[in-house]
């Protein structure tokens, strides 16, 4: 019965970023667009260009946390009816640590923690998705230990090793109903964990021109022993017996150009350009271990396309103390339109962001950003049928501490 | 200063929190104008549904929820004439609800069964036309050529020539007719479904019983019938919207019970091949198609079934599990369509379609393609998540008998009516939401 069912369970993603891929990471190259490969500040360089972290010359701790405040409203088409997410508020964090043997060591060391994705989105009750998903909770920790080394005055190569652990909630009605009239209910529920590298090259071609290139591999995420819970009328709870499930998430590779002028002492100009190789994501399947004539394993399509994303930002040291910076991306969406789905209603966007930072001491500073964006998509699921528009908005106030070991 | 940082903290967690809007377009009737809609049509009109002519059926009927989406613009009323919740239908029972069943075999399993023992026998006994006038005067099985015959709400008519549903909401059982019934209201809008219920009326009859014929005058042929109806309704100066018949013979109710679904174990299949012996039908371990009677296949008038052909929905299971009907009792023809017979549907089909569309054209009346959706339905289709189907129970879109469609369903065809009336009139009515409407309930 309903064999279909679930093919609906749809593919865990991010909602408030380009595919599911958060780019929230350090507060000095958010507030310039999300740029920041050729341009080696602090601590995110281990994250935006291992080859780069070499050219940082202290030891430092970085701390940085950013909230994310992101709203959709459905649309539905034909009906004209209106829901809205009500998500909580996202929490992405990161920490670097960049540490030298002595004083002007060729060689770094460096930790990273980070959450390149992660967030809940939540669908208001009874919605009219309500049986494409009605919430999806992602945490994930990324741990990169990373090495840096110059190998001349001008040229940096650095690699990282990354180990990521996740945890995944997938929920969604069924549109099976009982006498009261409340209808069946999925849970999925698991962690995973898989691994990749990131490296890059770092090349101080003049004093006032930098140049990057910077790869971060695909990890697949495997989820082994997942639980799925259903919830069904008694009479059919032997067609949806609840159980172990696997699954997996490729988070693709991402390719990064990245171009940093100065000017002069005040200025710097950050450029990237990103091309995230979104091809990996062609199927998001789920094989339960008990199927039965209602619960089949499912394999849907997802058909990603590569896409890419063009970061600039500038940044004006207007005194020893304090530093303002502003900046946009222009990203294109790696989702076809009939592929949207209401954990990703993805789109073309434009970012804006501004930033600044405070010198409070010669050991501490801190760094604050501001994210804002907004887009719209209007699409018509081919695997749920759901139609309508997606209107997102999104403001990301980050703060980031950082503190200079002597 | 401390209350300007609160001042610009608060701002700042609005402006944040604030959720993304959409500018809706005004809802409007556009060119048409139903403060007095009226729906025509058989038993799919009336709401008759799992079974029977029931309240919740009523109130889930595509008409019912037509005239919802209307109110979505601006109050109009509605009224139909409402049944009860247990409901009855021609043999005295009541609604279908899914329950658990106990069979000949002593099996007990998951199956459609009748909420009450009886039906509610008041629903039929009394005239309540002084609670009218009805809106929806979609009358179960109607027969088109009656439209407008008076006395079909007279039991002295007779068999044939009277209908008990629409006995109960006629005006005037010795003069009134359903046709003059709806034009008493003096409609503003009309819809109309006529022809399907014709079909359905031969085809759950296993072919028994006569279709209309395709052309012949009002009274005895469907393009006449219809004519009238389509005349005498547009002649009022109402806009209308009138359904093309879909292909009944792809109804849950022609298609649940496999022609071979006959399975047999080898002591069976001696026993069988012995009793047979001799009238050319010979049995093997496994599927085997059923046994019908059949007077075209001497000698012995019984046959194997063919592929294609259709089982229906009425037939009593318990006699075929225990009672050896389908092999040793064979099917008679009420419980079967043949294939010549189902033939003859679809060539009716089509030639009642043609006739709808022609006259449609005649009389500026806009057409909706009801046929495209139950074909859609067929092939399997997909709604905000929810996968439907022309299968029983599990296909979710129609009731429990087979025939007609739940109220999910009803809403589906509401929404075709509504897409051709938004583009027909330049109106611009919601429709309604599918998901709010139930399909299956289940224990």
């Amino acid at each position: 019965m309903q064999k279909i069912l679930f093919l609906l369970l749809i593919l865990p993603l991010q909602l408030f970023s380009q595919g599911y891929q958060v780019n929230l990471q350090g507060q000095v190259s958010q507030g310039m667009g999300g740029a920041g490969s050729a341009l080696m500040q602090d601590g995110s360089a281990l994250f935006f260009n291992p080859g780069g972290a070499s050219f940082i010359h202290k030891n430092e701790i970085s701390l940085n946390l950013t909230p994310t405040f992101g709203n959709s409203t459905f649309l539905e088409n034909n009906t004209n009816s209106i829901a809205h997410t009500t998500s909580p508020v996202g929490t992405p964090f990161s920490a670097y640590g960049i540490f030298q043997i002595k004083d002007s060591s060729k060689l770094k060391l460096g930790m990273a923690i980070y959450t390149p994705f992660g967030s809940t989105v939540e669908w208001e009750d009874e919605w009219a998705g309500r049986f494409a998903l009605t919430r999806l909770k992602l945490l994930s920790i990324f741990f990169q230990p990373t090495v840096s080394y110059r190998l001349t005055d001008k040229i940096g190569i650095g690699a990282g090793f990354i180990y990521s652990y996740g945890k995944v909630n997938l929920q969604k009605d069924l549109p099976i109903q009982d006498a009261n009239g409340e209808y069946g209910h999925a849970e999925l529920d698991g962690s995973g964990n898989g691994i990749g590298f990131n490296v890059g090259l770092f090349l101080d071609l003049t004093k006032h021109v930098n140049f990057a290139i910077t790869y971060r591999s695909k990890i697949d995420m495997k989820v082994d022993k997942g639980t799925a819970t259903f919830t069904v009328p008694s009479s059919l709870e032997d067609k949806f017996p609840s159980g172990n499930f696997s699954s997996s998430l490729p988070l693709p590779s991402v390719f990064t150009f990245g171009l940093g002028i100065t000017p002069n002492d005040k200025l710097s100009i950050a450029f990237d350009g990103n091309y995230t190789d979104w091809t990996a994501y062609d199927t998001l399947s789920f094989d339960y271990e008990n199927n039965t004539e209602s619960l089949d394993d499912t394999k849907s399509p997802r058909k990603y396309v590569g896409s890419i994303a063009a970061r600039l930002g500038v940044q004006y040291k207007a005194t020893d103390k304090i530093t303002g910076r502003v900046g946009f991306t222009y990203a294109l969406s790696p989702v076809i339109d009939r592929y949207i789905t209401p954990e990703t209603p993805d789109a073309n966007r434009l970012n804006w962001t501004i930033g600044m930072g405070y010198k409070i001491s010669d050991q501490f500073s801190v760094d604050a950003s501001l994210l804002f964006t907004q887009f719209k998509r209007e699409a018509t699921n081919e695997e749920t049928g759901l139609s309508g528009t997606y209107k997102t908005r999104v403001w990301a106030p980050g703060i980031q501490i950082n503190y200079t070991l002597k | 200063m401390k209350n300007s940082i609160y001042l610009i903290a608060a701002i700042s967690l609005i402006t944040i929190s604030c959720k993304p809007k959409f500018e809706i377009e005004d809802p409007s009737f556009g060119e048409m104008n139903p403060s007095s809609y009226v729906a025509l049509g058989g038993s799919s009109t009336s709401g008759y549904s799992d079974g029977a002519y029931h309240l919740n059926g009523q109130e889930n009927s595509y008409v019912a929820i037509l005239a919802k989406q209307f109110e979505e613009v601006a109050a109009t009323s509605f009224i139909q004439p409402l049944a009860s919740a247990t409901g009855i239908n021609l043999d005295g029972n009541s609604r279908l609800i899914m329950g658990y069943k106990t069979d000949c075999k002593g099996v007990n399993s998951l199956s459609p069964v009748r909420v009450a023992i009886n039906g509610d026998n008041t629903i039929l006994g009394a005239n309540i036309y002084s609670s009218g006038p009805f809106n929806n005067i979609g009358v179960p099985d109607l027969d088109i050529t009656k439209i407008n015959t008076p006395g079909y709400g007279n039991s002295a008519s007779g068999t044939g020539n009277y209908n008990e549903f629409y006995s109960r909401i006629t005006s005037d059982e010795i003069n009134g007719t359903v046709l003059g019934d709806a034009l008493a209201q003096n409609p503003t809008f009309f819809t109309v479904r006529l022809g399907e219920q014709d079909i359905l009326n031969y085809a759950t009859s296993g072919g028994t019983q006569a279709m209309p014929l395709t052309n012949g005058a009002t009274g005895s042929g469907f393009d006449g019938s219809l004519d009238e109806v389509l005349s005498a309704m547009s002649g009022t100066g109402a806009k209308g919207v009138i359904a093309t018949v879909p292909n009944v013979v792809d109804f849950p109710f022609f298609n649940t019970i496999p022609f071979d679904g006959l399975v047999l174990d080898a002591s069976q299949v001696t026993t069988l091949n012995a009793v047979f012996n001799g009238t050319g039908v010979s049995f093997q371990v496994g599927k085997n198609p059923f046994i019908m009677l059949d007077p075209n296949s001497p000698p012995s008038f019984v046959r194997q079934m063919l592929p294609g052909e259709k089982i229906l929905l009425s037939i009593p299971l318990d006699s075929v599990k225990c009672l050896g009907m389908g092999t040793i009792n064979p099917f008679s023809d009420k419980y079967i369509l043949t294939l010549e017979e189902i033939d003859s549907i679809q060539t009716k089909t089509n030639e009642y379609n043609t006739i709808i569309r022609q006259q449609a054209g005649n009389y500026g009346i806009a057409v909706v393609d009801l046929a495209e959706l139950y074909s859609s339905l067929k092939a399997g289709t997909v709604y905000n998540g929810i996968s439907l189907s022309t299968e029983f129970v599990s296909g979710g879109a129609f009731s429990l008998d087979g025939l007609n469609l739940n109220p999910r369903g009803q809403s589906m065809v509401a929404n075709q009516f509504l897409e051709v009336i938004n583009k027909t009139f330049n109106a611009n009515i919601p429709f309604a939401s599918s998901i709010k409407y139930p399909g299956i309930i289940f224990p």
